[in-house]
């Protein structure tokens, strides 16, 4: 089974997430309401209608085989701000079986992620995750 | 260059929970090394990129990001001496035991004038 439609999401900025990952950082704490940008890349994955465990189990991609990120591409369109509530619009843009040197075969998915704040675009991820074939699949 | 703090497994499980991400190899030692990782929890990839954003707006004070492309070319582990290198066309990570080997390269267009 494939879904190309994932449901759209939605992410609270809690402040505190912010200050905690700075302090596992070792940066200074924020100035004003300016989250970390990197909440791009957490708030598209994270707050997608669907969590990465669900899409994969929903497209028959192998999880729990231990799938790792290739590359991503993070545009901002503003500043992220703390206490906001993001909605997070997700799509797999392409799913394709390639053969891999350490997997056999790989699945490569890439996901196309909006985040908007009261229908005001805020930023855009695109994800880049390779899968290893489930085993019964590989060649 | 600079040396960031080591993930530990208690940041890796922070970046999981915010991410609603429960890949066992951010988590688990041994499904790590049953991944074929080895025997240390894989810090999850966007915790190495917030460490090289971080670095490039140490430099610039006060800028924003308008654009950033990165590769995620190896794996950081728990415990790993990390060292940051940044330059005119973006910044990349390196364990410290394998100096010439990036696990991350990232390029970086800047907002200026943020309002």
């Amino acid at each position: 089974m494939t879904t190309k439609e994932i449901p759209v999401g939605r992410y609270l900025l809690d402040p505190a997430l912010d200050d905690r990952l700075r302090a596992f950082n070792g940066v200074a704490p924020r100035e004003g309401d300016t989250a970390h940008p990197v909440f791009a890349f957490v708030m598209a994955l994270g707050g997608m209608g669907l969590s990465i465990r669900e899409l994969s189990d929903q497209l028959g991609l192998a999880f729990g085989d231990g799938p790792v990120l290739a590359g991503c591409v993070l545009e901002y369109d503003s500043t992220l701000r703390v206490g906001a509530r993001y909605d997070v619009a997700a799509e797999v843009a392409e799913l394709l079986r390639k053969p891999s040197r350490r997997f056999g075969a790989a699945d490569h998915l890439h996901l196309h992620i909006r985040l908007s704040q009261a229908g005001r675009a805020c930023a855009e991820a695109r994800l880049h995750i390779i899968f290893p074939a489930p085993e019964h699949e590989q060649a | 260059m600079t040396s960031p703090p080591a993930p530990s497994a208690e940041s890796m499980r922070f970046w999981c929970e915010i991410m609603r991400d429960d890949n066992a190899i951010h988590l688990d030692p041994a499904a790590a090394e049953a991944a074929g990782f080895g025997p240390n929890r894989v810090n999850p990839g966007p915790a190495n990129l917030a460490l090289l954003m971080d670095a490039i707006l140490a430099a610039e004070p006060g800028a924003a990001f308008s654009r950033i492309e990165a590769r995620f070319l190896g794996n950081v582990f728990e415990a790993d001496t990390l060292e940051v290198r940044t330059g005119p066309d973006g910044a990349a990570l390196y364990r410290a035991d394998a100096p010439d080997e990036p696990v991350l390269e990232a390029k970086f267009t800047m907002r200026r004038n943020e309002q």
